[in-house]
C-alpha cells in the first residue's frame, strides 16, 4: 500500500508522513515528489526546513521547471527586507493566485516540509482549517506533509491525522538498515485499510517495498503442542468400548414420542405455553383436593 | 406505505401489525389518551409517553428506550476513523427525509450537500419485514440438521437470542449500498450550515464565552426554528412537523475549536455554551438533534464529562479497525462495540437503560444491527488469560462505567 500512496492514485488527497529523529520521512518525501514529476503535474513545495539544493537532489532534470520551490529555509520569518517566503505567507490568500498559477488547469501537488515548521506559528486549529482549504480550493490535487511526531503534543499530532486521507509513519526497523512504514487509509467511504512493511529508497528516489515485517504476539506453536487428550493418563476409565457405545444408544428415554406427535407438538402454535399432562400408570389423578382444606 | 402513522389510529396499527407474520408480536396495545398531535414519524413512548422518533436505526432505537424524545439531543462519540458515526448521522437524516421532517445538517468538514447525496435508500416496507424474518427463519433452518435427541421441543427455536428487537416496528430500514433517489430527497426541506461559507475572513476576537462559529451555528438554527415555527409561535401552521438537526463532527479543529488539540485549551467552555443554548432551543420546540463528537480526540476529560452532562442521550462508538482487537476471535462477527453512556430521565425519576451493557454492533448491508455481545465459555485450559497488562490497557480504553465488561469476563478466573 505504501507504493499507491506515493504513486498517489486518488484525488484530494491528505497524505501525512509522520517521522521521528531515529527515523527520517524527508526521503519518502522526496520520492513523493519525483513521482508526482513522473506523471507530468506541477508540484509545488513549501520548503522550511532544507534548502532548495538539497530537495532537488536526486530529482530528474527534465522534469525541472515543473517544480517549484518556495524558498522558506533562508528568511522564514521575514527578518530580512524581501523576504522569499515566510511562515506567514501560508496563511495568506496570495498561495492560492501562487499555486494557481499554471496555465495548464492541472491541479498541482502541493509538498510542505514541514507541518511541523508551520505548527510552531500557528495554532493548530487554524492550520488544520487552512489545510482543508487549501484542499477544497480546487487548485490542487493532493497535498503530502511532513510532521514530526515527536516535536509535538500527541493531541495536535491527532488532530491532523484525523483530517488525512493516509497516514505514512515511518519507524526504525529492527532489521538493519531497513525502515518499517505503517501506513493506514481512508477511503471516502469510510473503508480503513493499514499495512506495515519494509521499504527502501534508493538513489533516483524510488520506493521498493519489502516483506512485510513479522508480526509480534503468541507464536501459534504453542497452542499446538498443549492438544494433548484429557482422558489419557487417569487411573479411571473415561472411555466407552463399542458393546457399551451401542448399550447407550439402545437406550430408551422417557418422553421420546413417535414422529407423528413429535412432529405435532413442535407446530408452532399462537401463544405457546400449553400444559400436556399425560398421567402415568402410577399417578393418581384425583380431581377432589387432597388437603381437605378448601371450604367447598 | 408509511409503518408510523398518526397515534389516534390505534386500529389500523393492529390490523397493519396482523398482516405481518407472525413473529414475536403482542397484541397489546396500550390506550393513549393523550391530546399530542399526530405528528408524521412519531409516536409516543411506551416507557413514559413522551413523543419519540426513531433515530432511523431500529437497534439504536431499542437500545436508548424506544426512540430519540422530540426535545432532546443525541450525542455520539465518534470512532476512530468516523466511519461509523457517519453512517449514523446518515441514517437519522435518511429517516427524517423518509418520515417527512424538515432536515437541517451542519457541517465544517464535508460540504452538507455531499453528505445529503450519500444517504442510504430506504427499503420498501413488506420487503424490509422478509428481509429481516428471512434471516431468523434460516437461522432456525440450520438448526434442523442438528436436531435434538432429549430436547427435541427446543429444536426449531433459533439458538441465541442476540438481536435486539422490541415487538413493534419503528422505523424503517435502509440500504447502505444503494444511495437515496434525489426526488425523495428533494422533496423534503432541508437547511444547511456550511463553516466555511458562513465564517467571516476576518474574525474579530472579542472575548466571549462561546466562538463565534458556535455563535453563528446557534444563531442559524434559531433562525430557522422561529421562521418556520417549530416553537409554536407561528399561528397559521395547521400541520405540525418535526426539524431533525444533525451536527458533524462538532469540537473538531474544523470548528475553529481548540480542545481537540490542547490540554489546557483557550476556549474551554466554549462547545459547552453552545450545547447548553442548543438544548434550550431544543426543549422549546419541536426538534431533535443528533451530534457527533470526536470524543478520541480531546485530551481533558473533563469537557468530555461535561459534554456528555449537557446531553440528553450519549452513546459512544469503538470500532475494531485499526487496533488490536481486529484479530482477537472473540469480536470476529462484529465492527466494534457500542457503549451507552448516559440515557435520560424526561419527566420521571427512572432512565431507561437496556438490560445488558456488553452491546456490539455490526453494519449489514441492510441494518445496522446492535447485539448482545456473547462470550463463549472459557473451557479449556490452553486459553491464554488476559495479562494485567492487557486488562489496564484495555481499562484505560474503555474508561466508562457501562463498558469493559468484555474484558473483565475473560479475568474472572473460575
Amino acid at each position: 500500500m505504501l507504493l499507491d500512496v506515493i504513486q498517489g492514485t486518488e484525488n484530494g488527497g491528505f497524505v501525512i508522513i509522520q517521522d521521528t529523529v531515529e527515523c527520517c520521512g524527508r526521503q519518502l518525501l522526496q520520492s513523493c515528489i519525483a513521482a508526482a514529476l513522473h506523471r507530468e503535474e506541477d508540484v509545488h513545495v513549501l520548503a522550511f526546513e532544507v534548502c532548495e539544493e538539497d530537495l532537488r537532489l536526486g530529482l530528474d532534470r527534465k522534469y525541472e521547471q515543473r517544480l517549484c520551490v518556495h524558498n522558506g529555509y533562508t528568511d522564514p520569518l521575514g527578518w530580512s527586507e524581501h523576504p522569499l517566503f515566510t511562515v506567514h505567507q501560508f496563511m495568506a490568500e496570495e498561495l492560492n493566485a501562487h499555486l494557481s498559477g499554471s496555465e495548464e488547469s492541472k491541479p498541482a501537488t502541493l509538498i510542505i516540509d514541514s507541518l511541523s515548521w508551520v505548527l510552531r506559528h500557528h495554532p493548530p486549529a487554524v492550520v488544520c482549517q487552512r489545510l482543508q482549504e487549501l484542499r477544497r480550493g480546487g487548485a490542487l490535487r493532493r497535498v503530502v506533509a511532513l510532521l514530526h511526531c515527536d516535536l509535538h503534543q500527541q493531541s495536535i499530532v491527532g488532530s491532523l491525522c484525523h483530517l488525512a486521507t493516509a497516514v505514512i509513519s515511518v519507524v526504525p526497523g529492527n532489521r538493519g538498515q531497513q525502515a518499517v512504514a505503517k501506513t493506514t487509509r481512508r477511503t471516502k467511504s469510510g473503508k480503513v485499510t493499514h499495512e506495515e512493511e519494509y521499504f527502501s529508497v534508493k538513489e533516483d528516489l524510488t520506493v521498493t517495498v519489502e516483506a512485510r515485517p513479522s508480526l509480534h504476539g503468541r507464536p501459534q506453536t504453542e497452542e499446538d503442542e498443549h492438544e494433548a487428550d484429557p482422558a489419557a493418563n487417569l487411573t479411571f476409565n473415561l472411555r466407552l468400548s463399542e458393546g457399551e457405545k451401542e448399550a447407550k444408544e439402545k437406550l430408551s428415554l422417557p418422553f421420546v414420542f413417535s414422529e407423528e406427535k413429535k412432529s405435532a407438538l413442535l407446530q408452532p402454535r399462537p401463544g405457546s405455553g400449553r400444559i400436556v399432562y399425560n398421567p402415568d400408570a402410577s399417578d393418581d389423578f384425583d380431581p377432589e383436593d387432597p388437603d381437605d382444606d378448601l371450604a367447598v | 406505505m408509511n409503518m408510523a402513522t398518526s397515534v389516534s389510529n390505534t386500529g389500523e396499527r393492529r390490523s397493519q401489525q396482523n398482516t405481518r407474520p407472525a413473529c414475536n408480536t403482542t397484541s397489546f396495545q396500550k390506550k393513549s389518551r393523550s391530546k399530542l398531535v399526530s405528528i408524521p414519524g412519531t409516536r409516543p413512548s411506551v416507557q413514559n409517553g413522551q413523543l419519540i422518533v426513531s433515530t432511523g436505526v431500529t437497534s439504536l432505537d431499542y437500545v436508548i428506550g424506544g426512540g430519540l424524545a422530540v426535545g432532546t439531543l443525541l450525542l455520539v462519540e465518534e470512532d476512530k476513523y468516523d466511519s461509523y458515526s457517519r453512517m449514523l448521522l446518515k441514517y437519522f437524516l435518511a429517516e427524517g427525509v423518509v418520515c417527512g421532517h424538515h432536515v437541517f445538517l451542519g457541517s465544517a468538514r464535508d460540504p452538507p450537500e455531499e453528505i445529503m447525496q450519500d444517504l442510504p435508500a430506504p427499503i420498501l416496507d413488506d420487503i424490509a419485514s422478509d428481509a429481516v424474518n428471512m434471516g431468523q427463519v434460516t437461522a432456525c433452518d440450520s438448526e434442523d440438521q442438528g436436531s435434538m435427541k432429549i430436547a427435541w421441543r427446543y429444536q426449531n427455536l433459533p439458538k441465541v437470542q442476540t438481536a435486539l428487537a422490541s415487538s413493534s416496528r419503528f422505523g424503517h430500514y435502509y440500504d447502505a449500498s444503494k444511495t437515496m433517489a434525489r426526488e425523495l430527497r428533494e422533496a423534503v426541506k432541508c437547511s444547511t450550515f456550511f463553516l466555511p461559507h458562513e465564517l467571516p475572513a476576518q474574525t474579530h476576537a472579542e472575548p466571549s464565552p462561546i466562538s463565534e462559529a458556535y455563535r453563528l451555528l446557534l444563531h442559524s438554527i434559531q433562525e430557522l426554528i422561529q421562521r418556520e415555527g417549530f416553537d409554536g409561535t407561528a399561528p397559521q401552521q395547521k400541520s405540525r412537523n418535526i426539524l431533525r438537526i444533525g451536527l458533524h463532527s462538532l469540537g473538531s479543529p474544523l470548528w475553529a475549536d481548540d480542545i481537540c488539540c490542547e490540554e489546557k485549551p483557550t476556549q474551554a467552555s466554549s462547545l459547552t455554551s453552545f450545547l447548553y443554548g442548543l438544548r434550550a432551543l431544543l426543549r422549546s420546540s419541536l426538534c431533535t438533534c443528533m451530534v457527533t463528537v470526536p470524543s478520541h480526540l480531546i485530551q481533558n476529560r473533563a469537557i468530555m464529562d461535561r459534554v456528555t452532562r449537557l446531553c440528553d442521550t450519549a452513546i459512544a462508538l469503538e470500532s475494531f479497525r485499526g487496533s488490536e482487537r481486529e484479530t482477537n476471535p472473540l469480536y470476529k462477527d462484529y465492527h466494534g462495540l457500542l457503549h451507552v453512556k448516559q440515557t435520560p430521565h424526561l419527566n420521571c425519576l427512572v432512565c431507561e437503560a437496556p438490560d445488558t451493557k456488553d452491546l456490539a454492533f455490526k453494519l449489514k448491508r441492510k441494518q445496522f444491527s446492535i447485539e448482545r455481545l456473547h462470550l463463549p465459555p472459557d473451557l479449556s485450559d490452553t486459553v491464554s488469560r488476559l495479562s494485567k497488562a492487557d486488562v489496564a490497557e484495555s481499562a484505560r480504553l474503555l474508561s466508562s462505567a457501562c463498558g469493559g465488561l468484555a474484558t473483565s469476563n475473560k479475568h474472572l478466573d473460575f
